[in-house]
């Protein structure tokens, strides 16, 4: 064979005798190595006739020689050579680290569970405390901490540049909510009252409700995404070196962002949601665009408007919250960066949607039915 | 023996480039680039900030389509071709990227393993015990086998990203920058490696660097980048008695003197 090992079998004095000829790489190493394993202990390994050797071919060999007592004849001074430095590089290396299994792994990693959601939770509390420090530093002297083009540039990514995609998801909203409530309520011969079902249904709820869910994943997402980057870049530690505090550059530009263009969102989304009710019962149940407006003008108390205007900053202030904070928990990998990202998200919705029920709970308690 | 970047005709090229136009819109990088790079050597490849070291290696190995020019590595041209027919090519060099580019999700054994595991079907056990002497010979502890990058320090992770680069036995290595950032003792810990690799696995070394003591300490030829081609490439003697300004300064500064020096 011209370039493969031969097991030399056909000899009963040589029957313990491995022949290698040719290139003993790494292009051979599973056969090789299956070979090797098929010969008794103490066979002897002729190598004179190789050819050309890697660093593969050499640790087969010296496995060989270390755990099956081989005998190793005819290697060149450069395969001596070989030998010896993977002698030399042997080690024993675990590739990955030790987990506990079973009961008492799985009792560990809900023991870990615990305390990093109690980490999270004083961590979150710490940050708010520093938020809360940021502003008002910023609010005392403004001329000097107020950062307008950063302020400014954040206002443009969350509030300008989110018209197009919450104007068109509220407008649909609208139309399915005006085509669920007339269909329902036409059993009824009330689908007069699917004017009432838009009207109050998108100002109390639904408009800031939907708002907030897409400024968290469009812009909750993107602060934990930058700050979590900035963090691995060591960005924000040149930040505080150079004497900038991070919070007051760039965690307060973000949370007045969302704080203010939460409610101007929202309203947006509420005026759309009703245009899109209002032509979808328009065309569907012949009601013109002036009854239209003249009964939502009777139906809709000015309350709803303000339930839903004032849960809005609120919930911006949540998501900016969260969205920096887990952007500032971030260290070590990449990963981390998706990691925080996705919890940045899923715990901005989860608190919004939390308050918005002790919202709901509130404003009946005071009469704003 | 002259330095002209291009090897006389009968001596064997591992890596050929002819007529090499690289240019990012408007700037143009290299420019009727010619460069060749003899089987066996550690070749150095310096130049100024923004001459396009890094850019020339990223054409080399494929990651930067170049705008016009050959370039041949191990016998195959390596312009145009699709990712099948590449393998075969890549599985014969191994990269060392100059921030380790470690696979961040994977342990540093782990690491070393992808390539074996993307190239070849052999049995856990073997791959371990390859992962385990490859992470040996870079240098590393034992212990920084089950690590994940972010947990290792920085001259750590030139290692790991050179035992990755190993794991195939190539024959050709490329280093981008291999010791920038580590320590003088580390720096020279790992110029003896690569000198002792290179003379037991017959390597051909293309190394892009700043360390003039690495220049001076493992390159067999140096390549000058500069004026977006490739002006010389030979000993460091025969470059400096080429008359070029940029040469003398580097090799003559008060760095390049004491580099020489040692």
């Amino acid at each position: 064979m011209a370039s493969g090992a031969t097991i030399d079998g056909g000899e009963t004095s040589d029957s313990n005798c491995y022949r290698c000829s040719g290139a003993l790489t790494i292009l051979r190493a599973a056969t090789t190595e299956r070979e090797i394993e098929a010969m008794p202990d103490g066979m002897t390994i002729d190598l004179t006739d190789v050819e050309r050797m890697d660093t593969v071919g050499a640790w087969l060999i010296y496995r060989a020689k270390r755990d099956r007592g081989a005998k190793i004849v005819g290697a060149s001074d450069k395969i001596t050579g070989l030998l010896e430095q993977v002698a030399e590089a042997d080690q024993p290396v675990k590739v990955i680290p030790d987990r506990r299994g079973g009961l008492t792994g799985l009792i560990e990693e809900v023991g870990d569970a615990v305390v990093e959601t109690g980490q999270t939770l004083v961590g979150l509390v710490g940050f708010l405390g520093a938020t809360l420090i940021g502003f008002y530093n910023v609010l005392k002297r403004p001329a000097k901490r107020f950062r307008l083009n950063a302020v400014v540039q954040r206002f443009d990514l969350v509030g300008v540049r989110a018209l197009g995609i919450i104007g068109l998801m509220s407008f649909l909203i609208g139309v399915v909510i005006g085509q669920q409530g007339a269909v329902q309520l036409e059993a009824f011969g009330a689908e007069i009252y699917t004017i009432n079902l838009i009207g109050r249904i998108t100002t109390r709820e639904l408009g800031t409700l939907m708002t907030a869910i897409m400024v968290a994943g469009r812009s909750g997402s993107a602060f934990a995404a930058q700050l979590g980057t900035m963090k691995l870049t060591e960005e924000i530690d040149a930040m505080r070196t150079i004497g900038v505090s991070p919070v007051e550059a760039l965690v307060v530009p973000r949370m007045m962002a969302a704080i203010v263009m939460m409610p101007l969102l929202s309203f947006y989304a509420m005026i759309l949601a009703i245009a899109g009710g209002g032509i979808f019962v328009w065309i569907a149940l012949d009601i013109p665009p002036l009854t239209f407006i003249q009964r939502l003008r009777e139906v809709v108390p000015l309350t709803d408007l303000w339930v839903g205007l004032i849960k809005a900053p609120v919930f911006g202030f949540i998501i900016g919250l969260v969205g920096c904070f887990q952007g500032m928990q971030v260290e070590g990998d990449a990963e981390q960066v998706g990691r925080r990202t996705t919890a940045a998200v899923v715990q901005a919705i989860f608190l919004v949607i939390v308050l918005d029920a002790v919202f709901a709970v509130f404003f009946s308690g005071i009469g704003w039915i | 023996m002259s330095s002209s970047p291009i090897l006389p005709e009968g001596e064997e090229a591992v890596i050929s480039i002819r007529g090499l136009r690289n240019a990012f819109g408007e700037q143009v990088i290299h420019e009727n680039l010619d460069f060749d790079v003899r089987r066996g050597e550690i070749i150095g490849v310096v130049g100024g900030s923004g001459t396009g070291k890094s850019v020339l290696m990223r054409s080399i190995i494929g990651l930067q389509t170049p705008s016009e020019g050959t370039i041949d590595v191990l016998g195959e041209n390596m312009v145009g071709r699709d990712e099948d027919e590449a393998k075969n090519i890549r599985r014969r060099w191994g990269i060392l990227f100059q921030a380790g580019a470690l696979f961040s999700t994977l342990t540093v054994a782990e690491n070393v393993e992808v390539p074996l595991r993307e190239y070849f079907r052999m049995s856990p056990k073997l791959m371990d015990e390859i992962a385990s002497y490859k992470i040996a010979m870079a240098g590393l502890p034992a212990n920084a086998g089950p690590k994940f990058p972010s947990e290792l320090s920085g001259g750590m992770i030139k290692r790991a990203g050179l035992a990755r680069a190993l794991a195939l036995d190539p024959e050709l290595l490329f280093l981008d920058e291999p010791t920038a950032g580590l320590d003088p003792i580390a720096a020279q810990n790992f110029d003896e490696l690569i000198l002792s690799l290179r003379s037991k696995l017959d390597l051909t070394v293309f190394l892009i660097t700043h360390d003039l003591d690495t220049l001076y300490a493992i390159c067999d030829r140096v390549a000058v980048l500069a004026d977006r081609r490739v002006i010389a490439a030979g000993t460091i003697e025969q470059l400096l008695a080429l008359d070029h300004p940029w040469i003398q300064e580097y090799f003559n500064g008060p760095r390049g003197r004491a580099a020489a020096a040692a």
